[in-house]
């Protein structure tokens, strides 16, 4: 007897975001990451189309990181002390299609760089390497405030993805980002309505809706890794039913989140790590993360590898 | 042991107190009233007060910033004396300075009801205590029974009542009152339950001056009203705040305060004081004789009865939330420390449950819903917002803590509705010129309840908050960045009748967004949990003392209330008081009180798993799901 699989229906989708801009697109990246997409839950290819895989960035910093374990310090040795070296030896060694700058020396406790300096900084990187850029601001509110609308400016054009836009600061962000053509990423401390509540709010202020990437904050493996799934899971139901507002794909910081893990820091067995952030990387890609941002290359080659055997087979 | 002078200023009052009393409680020994939500828990952060001289020692908090520690700045509740001290009491923290006091017994504006099955022409006229002017046979050989007999007599003859009672004292006078008066008398008769009472005998005819006064007694506002019983004339309306405030803005903290040392003395002495002043005022500005006030019917949640009463309300607060009494015998007014003829009665309008008082079964009675053919609800916006949902078939209902931002409590320029208080608001989205309207037409004083919903729909309709209640305007005069954050000035004060500018701050609108989140979430489940769509309600009565109208657009805009079609919302005013009068002025309210009371089920939204979901979601304007509020979206 034939038998039918019980499909869902949805009727909506989550949006495509396009991160980096080409030539032809008035940029000078050599290629573009598009995220989202989805009309279905995950890998459940026969319920709707899932346009694009999941994509690995690779996180590097504007100074040397003082607290990594040694494990992931490891294979970027002396290029952490140059951003533009680090940066070339991900594209180059590791075969990084996107990187994302974390500008951390910008904070005032680690090193308060200037807006200007930073905004530099951003030229000179796009000028090193041509892969898309995510950018990230130092987490002080007052600072970001003047640090990413100089980076913006700086790397105009590029349709890059940069962020972070929270409830309580997200005006002069969401302001400077549409003025100069990127994406933004809006964060949300693991709450759907607040996820919901900003985007709505950005998007009040002009940028649409279909550049903006959620930040849904995570757990690692073991420490609250099932409370990120749950939100990213109940938020891509609430989009695949048809609600516009929280349609945006998932950006997940993997790395910082797993690297903290006391197992991930385990000196007697470094593989760990590594294990720790691939673990907590897969799990989130099984929830619908769409932007992976990761640090150790041995993890990130094998997630892009279950990424190459998940999608790739569909 | 040590006593210690403390001094409080603007106040300049002074009071001597124990070593390691606090701050708090000497300013209640004195008279000065400071804000404490938290009711000296410590938790609120209300009652920050400036120590100027003085030793003190205060319990570390995370409610004082270092700015603030650098300015001698304290928690009053949490802050002990070691010493003679000088207080300065800031704006911030008292409560009289706050303009809503400013309206203290000022005549409430009253709304007429549009509903046509007004009940008030649908009941008999039978007050809760008659007056009867009997001219007694003088008695002889021949009709020789008692005095007492006689009277009784006289009265069964002129309105064939059943049983009958009567006091000692009254029988004890009888005999030298009958003679003294050429055996003409006027007798109050009241209802108490089944059996009536003859209340009072008194000489010659007093029949045409009998008053009877209906109380709302809720959290933040006591309303009253005075009644001419024979001609069922509304003589008089007041309102006020009630005295309890000051001892913590919601019930639950109420409930913990009743049962400090003294506390349940001092909550049911604010009470009665409040209502003591407020029938006073009422009988000296229509020349009445208090003793003429024979009756008195008083209706608001159950936690504030039971307080009137003196009632331990303890176990309202714990599982299984058990109440002393709902239903309560007509009792003497003067038990319960009510000051009007001491032989007067004193009815409550009958409660549902502990959280669902006999304000909601008087707000029933008074809409008519439970006369309804079609699916009605009943939102009663206050402190305590209470939300029925029915017809003529059933009756459920919810009670949701909305906290006094709706009644013009706990927000900067705040008032009750009262003349003078900012009612309507209009912003002009090009300059951000405001104009606005207040009750009685007079300058502005304060802002009510219906003004907020209308100022917060105008600023975000201005764009001047986002919808989650931030201020997104820069650059102009009427936007600043006080000590209590970013704040928009609605009326400066030389416009005003105040002595500061008239304004609304970050605070302000996140105190109101939790209460409309409150009030829209329980509405919301209440009619999810009957298994209806909110598309399903057929009228909705909305009910509250927050302004002598309220603009239903304003109202959606801002998510207060669920988007449905404006023809089928009725904003009915204070309806609580006015069921409280129907049962002054009829028995057969009474009758209908009870049988709605008995019919109410009752719905505990704290153990509805999707209720927080709900809320959470409601904390946005309109709200977070756009889809319910679609003409309000982008």
């Amino acid at each position: 007897m034939a038998w039918e699989l019980m499909t869902e229906k949805w009727s909506g989708e989550v949006s495509t975001v396009t991160i980096g801009a080409t030539k032809e697109e008035g940029g000078t990246r050599s290629h573009t990451l598009k995220i989202g997409g989805e009309k279905s839950l995950p890998c459940l290819f026969q319920e709707g189309n899932i346009p694009h895989e999941p994509k690995v960035a690779f996180e590097i910093w504007d100074i040397a990181p003082l607290d990594w374990p040694a494990e992931l310090m490891l294979p970027y040795a002396e290029t952490l002390r140059d951003p533009l070296e680090w940066a070339n030896k991900c594209v180059r060694d590791y075969k990084a299609q996107g990187l994302c700058i974390r500008l951390q020396g910008a904070h005032p406790d680690f090193g308060d760089k200037s807006p200007e300096e930073e905004a530099k900084l951003i030229r000179k990187l796009l000028k090193e390497v041509s892969v898309p850029l995510i950018i990230l601001g130092c987490g002080d509110d007052a600072k970001d405030n003047l640090l990413l609308p100089a980076c913006s400016e700086a790397a105009k054009g590029e349709r890059c993805l940069i962020g972070c836009a929270v409830q309580d600061n997200y005006k002069t962000i969401a302001t400077s980002l549409l003025a100069d053509g990127h994406n933004i990423i809006a964060e949300s401390p693991i709450d759907i309505n607040i996820a919901k509540q900003l985007n709505i709010l950005i998007s009040d202020m002009g940028l649409p809706l279909e550049r903006i990437v959620m930040n849904p904050t995570i757990g690692a493996l073991g420490y609250g890794l099932e409370y990120a799934y749950s939100i990213m899971e109940r938020s891509r139901l609430a989009a695949l039913s048809g609600d516009k507002t929280v349609a945006s794909p998932f950006i997940c910081f993997v790395a910082q989140e797993s690297w903290r893990a006391k197992e991930a820091k385990n000196e007697n067995s470094p593989e760990q790590g590594v294990i720790w952030e691939a673990l907590t990387a897969t799990a989130l890609i099984q929830a619908g993360a769409d932007l992976l941002i990761m640090r150790h290359p041995k993890a990130i080659q094998k997630v892009n590898q279950y990424i190459a055997n998940l999608f790739g087979g569909k | 042991m040590n006593k210690y002078k403390v001094t409080f200023y603007p106040d300049n009052k002074t009071v001597e107190v124990a070593k390691d009393t606090t701050i708090l409680s000497a300013a209640l020994a004195c008279g000065v009233y400071i804000k404490s939500d938290c009711a000296g828990d410590g938790v609120c952060g209300r009652c920050k007060v400036i120590v100027k001289k003085g030793e003190v020692l205060t319990q570390p908090t995370g409610l004082i910033s270092v700015d603030e520690k650098k300015k001698h700045i304290y928690l009053a509740c949490a802050t002990t004396i070691h010493s003679d001290v000088e207080v300065e009491v800031p704006p911030e923290s008292r409560m009289e300075l706050h303009s809503g006091f400013k309206g203290i017994y000022a005549e409430s504006e009253e709304i007429e009801s549009k509903n046509p099955l007004s009940s008030d022409k649908i009941f008999k006229h039978s007050p809760l205590s008659t007056k009867l002017y009997l001219q007694l046979p003088v008695p002889s050989l021949n009709d020789n029974i008692s005095d007492l007999d006689r009277l009784f007599r006289a009265i069964r003859k002129a309105q064939g009542l059943p049983v009958m009672q009567t006091g000692l004292s009254n029988i004890r006078q009888l005999g030298e009152l009958l003679r003294d008066s050429d055996w003409k008398v006027t007798v109050t008769l009241g209802k108490r339950n089944d059996t009536v009472e003859i209340v009072l005998v008194e000489p010659g005819d007093t029949s045409n001056k009998n008053f009877g006064i209906c109380f709302d007694i809720g959290t933040t506002t006591i309303s009253g009203q005075l009644v001419d019983l024979n001609s069922k004339k509304i003589l008089g309306t007041k309102a006020t705040y009630n005295k309890q405030a000051s001892f913590g803005s919601d019930v639950i903290t109420r409930i913990i305060y009743a049962h400090q040392d003294e506390g349940m003395e001092r909550l049911h002495s604010a009470v009665t004081q409040t209502l003591n002043q407020m029938i006073n005022e009422l009988t000296v500005e229509n020349n009445i004789n208090l003793n003429d006030v024979t009756c008195i019917v008083c209706t608001g949640n159950t936690t504030m009865i039971h307080l009137l009463l003196k009632l331990d309300p303890a176990y309202i607060r714990r599982e299984p939330y058990i109440p002393t009494a709902n239903f309560l015998p007509v009792l003497r007014a003067s038990e319960a420390g009510i000051i009007i003829n001491p032989r007067g009665l004193l009815s409550c309008v009958p409660g549902v449950s502990s959280y669902v008082g006999g304000d909601t079964t008087s707000g029933v009675l008074s809409s008519c819903l439970y006369k309804e053919k079609n699916l009605s609800i009943l939102i009663d916006i206050g402190t305590n917002g209470e939300i029925a949902l029915g017809n003529e078939d059933f009756l459920v209902a919810c009670a949701a803590s909305a906290g006094p931002a709706f009644e013009g409590s706990g927000v900067r320029s705040g008032m009750r509705a009262s003349s003078g208080a900012i009612q309507k608001v209009k912003i002009d989205p090009k300059n951000f010129q405001v104009s606005c309207s207040t009750i009685a037409d007079t300058k502005p004083r304060g802002i009510c309840g219906s003004g907020y919903i209308d100022l917060i729909a105008a600023m975000l309709d201005a764009g001047v908050i986002d919808r989650s209640g931030k201020i997104k305007l820069e650059n102009h005069k009427r936007v600043r960045i006080s000590e209590t954050g970013k704040e928009f000035v609605v009326v400066f004060k030389e416009e005003a009748d105040a002595a500061e500018d008239i304004i609304i701050n970050e605070a302000d609108i996140e105190n109101l967004k939790r209460a409309k989140a409150a009030i829209y979430s329980a509405t919301a489940i209440l009619v999810k949990h009957m298994n209806f769509e909110l598309q399903d309600v057929k009228k909705i009565f909305i009910a509250g003392g927050f302004g002598t109208s309220l603009d239903i657009d304003s109202a959606i805009k801002i998510g207060l209330l669920p988007e449905l079609d404006r023809k089928k919302f009725v904003f009915i005013g204070n309806s609580a008081l006015s069921g409280a009068r129907q049962m002054l002025l009829s028995a057969q309210a009474t009758k209908a009180a009870e049988e709605i009371a008995r019919k109410i089920t009752y719905f505990e939204l704290s153990v509805d798993p999707g209720y927080m979901d709900e809320y959470m979601a409601a904390l946005f304007f309109p709200h977070t799901d756009l889809n319910r509020f679609k003409r309000q979206g982008r």
